[in-house]
């Protein structure tokens, strides 16, 4: 196995120690918590600037300009913004470059948008609260046929595809290979009247789901009155209002939910920078040479002696400031 | 923490829920930082019970056959390491115990270093040579570079570079991998021109551009087999993609990471972790009643004193 490199061994060390200079807040604001600090911005920044540099700026401008006129247009887009800088009554030339980008990504976004979260959320969100489930791996052609969308032909192909070998689940389906694009697409359209044995249909066929039948009744619920809750157009009062308040509750647990995630992401950081120092993320020959512990403990002893050498220079600087005042 | 409702007895000292309220905060923080330490230190082996999500991805991935060429996308920064890198190393088990073939990439500008690492730790080194100690699935291997696995590296651009990835996958990276090698030299490429000739989207994504944006600018136009795994602040964000079926899987943060790690069979640094968030998050909500049960108290004590 190749050892770790030595970099990496001084980039953990250093990472130890500046963990634990940031720790050092708890005490109070002190100059290892503000080393830390300043180091993290000042490599944050210095390292943005050197990466947008090499991997966009050198090679997507600076190398591209030799290969014809054209390929200035985005330095000269760039150039028209600082007019603004030069002349009030030329400002407005600086509008043209901002309105291309606006442009350019309203038009990449509003297609990919709409059918990514419009489609196929509403279609998710607009399915029946009770549906009659098929098993791909037992149904017989016709009953295959039944589902909406599926041909005859189509639920042929499937009977011959699991006679090779059993779908283990609604996505195999939808990828066996003697299925064309049109009819893969119908087939995916159409997975919630499918049973396979993933994860999305658990259920038997013939059989109602009542757990997913409470969760459509409760996502219909929710997904109405979150609606009302935004709908300004009438006065909040009666009835709208109740459903509204419902709705507010609805919203209370998606972000109930978001600050539980928070919390967990929050302390998976905490984890982390500890499982770094004990070293455990790394392979037990790493975490011999990286020496964790040790790299801990000689970090909190130099902290722990700075600050107490700090605050003793502040004292005296304190005392010796006083002094003079004290005499008059 | 002072407030409007302290109040002192008849000798002049504050009534306890006061203390109480007042008290160093800091106190908590050592309390949270013993509960990490220590599970870390004295592990005690919760159980930990699989999810559907997880389940869905894995058994997604593991549809996975051997020569499939998978695509791996680490849109990541060192912050999220944490929660991510889990369930990466043991994604990357799972396909290379397949023997799947890797083509890897990434739109975030703060992520090559950090790739190349973990390029080298899980796909380079073998993560479970034969003989692994509390690992019973198959061994994997090393992978060599440009055989088993293709770096394309980082391109700018954001949604526009995924967009480009979903058309023309060869042309946005100019033709050539990482290193420089032309992409036609590269046996494992043949056939790979754009994101649909990939058997599977593997998505490991701390935030924007990311799996959102893989599904907005590309799952659905190409119908597009994907799992993605995400911080857990984004898991509320992604969920509806899956439930939509749009994702095939997914993995939100450190607790879903250590339940692929038990899928896998390999125990790594999420199911080491997966106590401590256990033991933190019963401080953070004994701390959140206590602290609500001593406010209500203390308001309660101040408006009786107000009524008399």
């Amino acid at each position: 196995m190749v050892p770790l490199p030595l970099i990496d061994i001084i980039g953990f060390w250093l990472g130890i120690f500046l963990t634990f200079c940031i720790l050092s807040f708890l005490y109070k604001d002190n100059p290892f918590y503000k080393l830390a600090e300043h180091v993290f911005v000042g490599i944050s920044l210095g390292y943005v600037v050197i990466t947008q540099w090499e991997d966009t700026i050198e090679v997507k401008l600076i190398d591209q300009i030799s290969q014809g006129w054209w390929k200035l247009i985005p330095l000269v887009l760039v150039a028209l913004m600082f007019v603004k800088a030069a002349s009030k009554k030329l400002a407005w030339v600086g509008r043209f470059p901002i309105a291309i980008v606006v442009g350019l990504v309203a038009g990449l976004s509003i297609n990919a948008v709409v059918q990514s979260e419009l489609g196929a959320q509403i279609r998710f969100a607009a399915q029946p609260l009770v549906e009659n489930k098929v098993d791909l791996n037992t149904a017989p052609a016709e009953a295959l046929a039944s589902v909406p969308g599926v041909s005859p032909a189509v639920a042929q192909k499937l009977v011959d595809e699991r006679a090779q070998r059993p779908f283990t689940s609604v996505d195999d389906a939808v990828t066996r290979p003697s299925l064309d694009p049109a009819e893969r697409a119908i087939l995916d359209e159409e997975r919630g009247g499918l049973v396979g044995v993933d994860a999305h249909a658990d259920v038997a066929a013939d059989q109602i789901d009542w757990f997913g039948l409470l969760s459509n009744v409760l996502l219909l619920l929710g997904l109405l009155s979150s609606l009302i809750y935004f709908y300004f157009s009438a006065a909040h009062k009666g009835v709208i209002g109740r459903i509204s308040r419902f709705g507010v509750w609805v919203i209370m647990i998606g972000f109930g939910a978001s600050f539980g995630f928070t919390v967990q992401g929050r302390i998976a950081l905490a984890i982390g920078r500890a499982q770094d120092v004990l070293g455990q993320n790394l392979a037990a020959a790493d975490a011999e040479r990286v020496h964790g512990a040790w790299a801990a403990l000689i970090s909190v002893l130099i902290i722990v002696a700075g600050i107490v050498g700090w605050e003793l220079y502040e004292k005296r600087k304190a005392g010796s400031g006083a002094a003079p005042g004290g005499a008059h | 923490m002072a407030t409007g409702t302290q109040s002192r007895d008849d000798n002049g000292a504050l009534h306890w829920t006061d203390r109480l309220q007042r008290f160093d905060r800091r106190w908590i923080f050592l309390a949270m930082g013993l509960a990490i330490v220590l599970p870390l230190l004295f592990p005690i082996g919760l159980p930990i019970k699989v999810g559907s999500m997880a389940q869905a991805t894995y058994n997604t991935v593991e549809e996975v056959k051997a020569g499939d060429v998978v695509f791996v996308s680490l849109d990541l920064d060192p912050a999220s390491t944490p929660e991510l890198e889990p369930f990466y190393k043991a994604v990357i088990l799972q396909l290379k115990r397949k023997g799947a073939r890797l083509v890897f990439a990434t739109t975030w500008y703060q992520a090559p270093p950090l790739v190349e690492r973990w390029i080298r730790d899980a796909v380079e080194r073998p993560l479970a040579p034969a003989g692994t100690e509390g690992y019973s699935g198959a061994p994997d291997r090393a992978y060599k570079k440009n055989v088993d696995y293709v770096l394309l590296g980082f391109r700018e651009g954001k949604q526009a570079t995924i967009a480009n990835m979903g058309a023309d996958l060869r042309k946005t990276f100019d033709y050539e991998a990482n290193d420089g090698t032309p992409l036609d030299q590269i046996p494992m490429m043949n056939g790979i021109k754009q994101l649909k000739d990939f058997k599977l989207l593997v998505l490991v994504s701390a935030g924007f551009p990311g799996a959102k944006e893989y599904v907005q600018f590309v799952q659905n136009r190409y119908k597009l087999r994907m799992v993605a795994a995400c911080t857990a602040v984004s898991t509320t964000d992604l969920t509806p993609y899956y439930q939509a079926g749009q994702l095939l899987g997914l993995i939100g943060g450190l607790a879903a990471a250590a339940e692929y790690e038990s899928l896998v069979g390999k125990h790594g640094s999420a199911s080491a972790g997966a106590d401590v968030l256990n033991i933190t998050h019963g401080v953070v909500i004994l701390a959140i009643v206590f602290g609500n049960l001593i406010y209500f108290i203390g308001r309660r004590r101040a408006r009786t004193r107000a009524r008399r």
